[in-house]
């Protein structure tokens, strides 16, 4: 069975990290720990963005960004991250901290090939996310991801 | 209640028997080693088509994606043949994003992937 060769082009992102803290929107959030319990964070993804109205393709998709950086949580630290939630009438923002450090410049820039052994995930986060705001130091890394409700709709 | 179940079962078909997995939850970095138990040892037996059936996989992540890929090269190196079958949407966009549906023959069902 012959696979024909596919084009995979990399549409331009903001790649340089932002070099100051982004503020949470509003003060009522509350971030949640995990460490192991992936499920639940993508448990907590769904049911904000079905309170948020987004549309179920979108939502899984979205399950799967903030998923992929959890698990980066796990795969590349030994501490726990928080993961923060919120929408508004425009989009749905997840928030994960943790400590690890990113060292590529360019993170999630690049596909890795296929049966790379790592680099999926950020990847995958800026494939399928609107905007993506991502900033790591020597504190940790915080990588905050929106995904718009009104598809082909700008976000903040 | 696991996350992630897999049962496994040798299916006689019309042409050769074929090793059918199936995965039942959701596949990510805190089972994969558990699944890659699971695929090792069912490569080691040496089936000629190994087909995983994804219709009860709500979730998989690159972790486990990564797992499916070794096992597709162990087949590939003893001339045998790996196969998706049935993935739901989101883990079919996550194959095609990730351009593993390039790498693993992915069908609609398990019967097109075993006549495949």
């Amino acid at each position: 069975m012959a696979y024909p060769p596919v084009q995979f082009p990399v549409p331009p992102r903001p790649s340089a990290p932002l070099p100051v803290p982004m503020p949470v929107p509003t003060s009522d959030v509350m971030p949640h720990t995990y460490r192991s319990d992936l499920a639940q964070v993508r448990a907590l993804v769904l049911e904000e963005a079905r309170q948020a109205g987004l549309a179920e393709d979108r939502a899984s998709e979205l399950v799967l960004a903030v998923s992929e950086v959890a698990a980066n949580t796990l795969r590349h630290t030994r501490s726990s991250g928080t993961l923060t939630l919120w929408h508004d009438a425009d989009e749905v923002v997840c928030e994960i901290h943790d400590e690890g450090v990113i060292t590529d410049p360019r993170p999630g820039q690049h596909r890795p090939p296929a049966d790379a052994s790592g680099g999926h995930g950020l990847w995958i986060v800026y494939q399928v996310c609107d905007k993506v705001e991502l900033t790591s130091d020597a504190t940790g890394t915080t990588v905050r991801m929106h995904m718009a409700l009104r598809r082909g709709g700008a976000t903040a | 209640m696991d996350l992630l179940t897999t049962s496994v079962a040798t299916v006689e078909s019309e042409s050769e028997p074929y090793t059918l997995v199936e995965l039942v939850g959701e596949a990510d970095v805190t089972n994969s080693d558990a699944l890659r138990e699971v695929l090792d040892a069912e490569v080691a037996k040496q089936p000629s088509t190994l087909i995983i059936d994804l219709s009860g996989l709500r979730f998989m992540d690159s972790s486990a994606l990564h797992v499916v890929l070794r096992a597709n090269r162990a087949m590939d190196r003893q001339g045998g043949v790996l196969a998706l079958a049935s993935p739901r949407e989101p883990v079919a966009k996550m194959l095609r994003l990730t351009a593993a549906d390039q790498l693993v023959p992915v069908y609609q069902s398990v019967a097109e992937a075993s006549a495949g």
